[in-house]
């Protein structure tokens, strides 16, 4: 089939400031086609979008839209040519209806102007069988699985007459077989015509899904790449812009066996009582849904989420969590899976964000006051150890960019010198160079005999780094083993058969 | 998002001698508009304003801002966790109208009456504090009704007469002078505000308190008692009522069933125009200090010049707002980086 150019940017320079975001970009796009951005957080991957969707205007350069200069025309200009910008949160209001969602500001309107909410509903069903997406249009969207809200926001971009959708991470928190399930949607829609624009941190799925890659570097835009002809390692060196080691667990670790923390038969929401161990100096690999019990142990663990029955022990003694601070006490600490809502106070400066959970710890002075002159050596130290990217440790932590605002976190809870670190997804939307800075340091850290917990969803890196699995299901473990020959398949194939296998 | 921020960073780094003093500026505005507003009367007014010639008036000034100086410091501390205390009045009435009272009929040293204040003031704010973090109720609401209820109970308490108090056993602290030059309530202030101060910069409290304003579930997940940082912020804003009721009711040698309820809006006026986010998480005490002292510059610089009191409470208004957009500035000029 021949490719049609959809959109053509010439030459685009955008500088903020000191900072060139962009510098003299040329960028193709062909009809019904994915386009992948692939870039390390900074690198201008979201600029050249904002550019080409007209959140903000380059200082120099055009952008060229089905044969048409647009470069004067404003955001709402280029979303009537169809041009969409589809981001993570935007644009979905959870407490309406599906049907309320994709026809928002397009709603069908009796004769009296009011609001037509039976042609509503029934347009809605069409649009929904047209793009299939089997879901009841009178639910809210805030009771869908998290798959079928992205696929609403998508359908509502092409509902609006997008037929240039620019995915911004749209597979961010989804487990990778939700995030299959969206790429096909995706691919689906490509088929009909319509063209996609995928900003992603996976490159397995980009190579997978791409027609054609970019990748974005400091501002400079990188040859396109076909979808297929690449490998992995070849495209995760062009983004970082030099050789990134992919980060494995020594094969020859001995295995731990003596027992940090014990739980005894708890149970919390979501979690029927269950008994585990995590032994010193490992990292075990949690692995489970939203709501299997995973994520719901960690945060009980923490004192987040209530204990409802049994005992938790440290070292044989048992101990009682009720809030964070009580878990901090007994060494363990925890790394919350979103870093913008529970990780880091924005507009606080970086050294006091660090500073933050050893308050009436190792900050405590005469008097009541905080020791500010060790609160200050430690941030400088956290941020030379785990190269966060700042000026000074003064600076706001929401001035840093996503992955080093997840140093931040980390360099927070580190400063507690945990024994036990839970991790809850900590390397969600971050680039491949940041996350495998934050594995390594995680499997340092264990070598000194801190045991971890790392619940993740992305089986590539469970494996690579995780001593032991726990697998979860409805509440459940249903799998508890060494990570020795195991797959991805495999692990699928235990979550799902819902029976518990025995350890070992 | 990610790339406004990476240019934030990067501006910082290679700066300009002039971006750091402009920041300097909008970040301290208030003083700066304090030393504009001097400007301005000094011109208008030489004769009153000028230091040479009338140095008093230099000296009124914290005198007049004293109480309601440190009405709003407590205030700002329950403004810095995102929430807002509106009994501060009522507590301050509530408190020194009881202290009074049991000095009159109890006859009590005075240095006893004025400790019962701050005591009734702390235990009001307590409560307060623990509806708020304990039942979760709304502090907007919850502390309006704490206001309409304490401001009852003094108009059945004064009856809606005057109660005087001209023993100068109780008076001494609102109408005397050390040293024969500097009144005693200019004193509290600058005591309270240094404390404040304190606190909020260097105490495990205060750092909670821009935590929990900035970002509460942060600062739960990071092990700090919200709750208790809560219960502490009302607490302490009625402690600082309590403390300005003592001041206004021995100023004033009496109670009345309007005590104080001048400085209802104001004291939340002070609060933002000296840089206190509504949103929580950002303040600072020197700008709140500035921003009582501007506020009060103003009215008694207006009148002076003879303006009628409509319009200094119109005047008022306007610097309110010139306060919240030069906010928004400052927020723009950080995004912009």
């Amino acid at each position: 089939m021949e490719r049609e150019t959809i959109l053509e940017v010439r030459n685009a320079t955008k500088t903020f400031g000191a900072t060139k975001a962009l510098v003299d970009v040329n960028f193709r796009v062909e009809r019904g086609t994915i386009h992948s951005l692939v870039g390390r957080n900074g690198a201008g991957k979201s600029t050249l979008v904002n550019v080409i969707a007209g959140v903000i205007k380059a200082d120099r350069g055009i952008v060229i839209f089905d044969g048409m200069d647009v470069s004067g025309m404003s955001l709402k200009e280029r979303q009537s040519l169809g041009i969409r910008l589809v981001t993570q949160h935007a644009s979905i209001v959870p407490d309406l209806d599906v049907a309320e969602n994709i026809s928002m500001g397009l709603w069908a309107r009796n004769r009296l102007g009011m609001i037509d909410w039976k042609r509503m509903h029934e347009r809605a069903r069409e649009v929904m069988d047209e793009f299939g997406l089997d879901v009841d249009t009178r639910r809210s969207v805030r009771h869908l699985t998290p798959v079928d809200q992205r696929k609403v926001n998508i359908i509502r971009a092409l509902f609006g007459g997008g037929k240039f959708i620019i995915l911004d991470e749209p597979t961010t928190s989804l487990s990778s077989e939700d995030r299959d399930n969206l790429f096909e949607f995706v691919h689906r829609q490509a088929e009909k015509g319509i063209t996609f624009i995928l900003i992603s941190h996976y490159l397995e799925e980009i190579l997978r899904v791409s027609d054609e890659i970019t990748t974005v570097r400091d501002g400079f835009v990188f040859s396109n790449l076909k979808g297929d002809a690449n490998t992995h390692d070849k495209l995760a060196r062009i983004i970082a812009g030099e050789d990134v080691e992919l980060v494995s667990r020594d094969p020859d670790k001995p295995r731990a066996t003596e027992p940090l923390l014990e739980c005894r038969e708890v149970s919390a929401t979501f979690l029927k009582p269950t008994s585990t161990k995590v032994y010193k100096g490992e990292i075990v690999g949690y692995v489970g849904f939203p709501g299997s019990g995973a994520r719901e142990i960690c945060t009980m663990l923490y004192g987040l989420n209530k204990i409802q029955g049994g005992d938790v022990l440290v070292e044989g003694n048992p101990v009682n969590i009720r809030r964070a601070g009580d878990a901090l006490k007994y060494g363990i600490c925890y790394v919350p899976n979103d870093r913008h809502a529970d990780g880091i106070v924005g507009i606080m400066p970086i050294d006091e964000n660090i500073g933050l959970s050893i308050l009436r710890g190792k900050l405590k002075s005469f008097f009541g006051l905080l020791n500010l002159d060790k609160e200050r050596s430690i941030a400088a130290s956290s941020v030379e150890m785990l190269k966060i990217k700042t000026s000074s440790t003064r600076a706001l932590a929401n001035s840093l960019s996503g992955g080093n605002q997840q140093k931040v976190v980390l360099a927070k809870v580190l400063a507690c010198n945990p024994r036990l670190l839970i991790l809850d997804e900590p390397t969600i939307g971050i680039d491949i160079k940041s996350r495998e800075e934050i594995i390594g340091l995680i499997k340092d850290l264990t070598r000194d005999g801190m045991s971890v917990i790392y619940l993740t969803n992305d089986y590539d890196e469970l494996l690579r780094i995780a001593d032991r699995v726990v697998i979860f299901n409805d509440g459940s473990i249903v799998g508890e083993m060494e990570n020795k020959n195991l797959t991805p398949e495999t692990i699928i194939a235990i979550r799902d058969k819902n029976e518990r296998v025995a350890a070992e | 998002m990610s790339q406004a921020s990476a240019t934030n960073v990067k501006i910082e780094a290679h700066g300009l001698g002039g971006d750091r003093i402009a920041r300097a500026l909008i970040d301290n505005s208030v003083w700066v508009l304090l030393a504009l507003g001097v400007i301005i009367f000094m011109y208008l007014s030489p004769r009153f304003f000028n230091p040479f010639n009338n140095i008093q008036v230099y000296f009124n000034i914290p005198m007049q801002a004293s109480v309601m100086g440190v009405l709003t410091i407590g205030l700002a501390g329950t403004i810095l966790l995102g929430d807002i205390d509106l009994s501060c009045v009522g507590m301050m009435a509530v408190s020194a109208a009881s202290g009074v009272l049991i000095f009159k009929n109890f006859h009590i040293p005075g240095v006893l009456a004025y400790v019962i204040i701050v005591a009734v003031g702390t235990f009001l704010g307590f409560i307060n504090g623990l509806l708020i973090a304990k039942l979760k109720t709304v502090a907007l609401i919850e502390t309006l009704a704490m206001n309409t209820a304490l401001t009852g109970v003094v108009l059945a308490i004064t009856r809606g007469r005057t109660i005087t108090v001209s023993e100068p056993e109780y008076t001494w602290l609102g109408q005397s002078k050390a040293f024969g030059t500097i009144p005693y309530l200019v004193f509290i202030l600058f005591f309270v505000y240094i404390i404040m101060h304190i606190v909020w910069r260097k105490t495990a409290l205060g750092r909670s308190l821009y935590a929990v304003g900035g970002n509460a579930r942060c600062a739960r997940v990071s092990g700090i008692n919200v709750d208790r940082t809560r219960i502490a912020a009302f607490t302490i804003s009625g402690m600082c009522a309590g403390i300005a009721g003592i001041m206004l009711s021995s100023k004033m040698s009496s109670i009345n069933s309007v005590f104080g309820q001048t400085y209802g809006m104001d004291i939340i006026a002070a609060a933002v125009i000296g840089g206190t986010s509504l949103q929580g998480g950002i303040g600072k005490v020197s700008g709140i200090l500035g921003g009582v002292l501007l506020l009060n510059f103003i009215q008694v610089g207006l009148q002076v010049l003879g303006l009628d009191s409509y319009f200094v409470q119109m005047a008022t208004g306007l610097i309110i707002m010139l306060a919240v957009v030069i906010d928004s500035l400052r927020i723009r000029f950080q995004a912009r980086g």
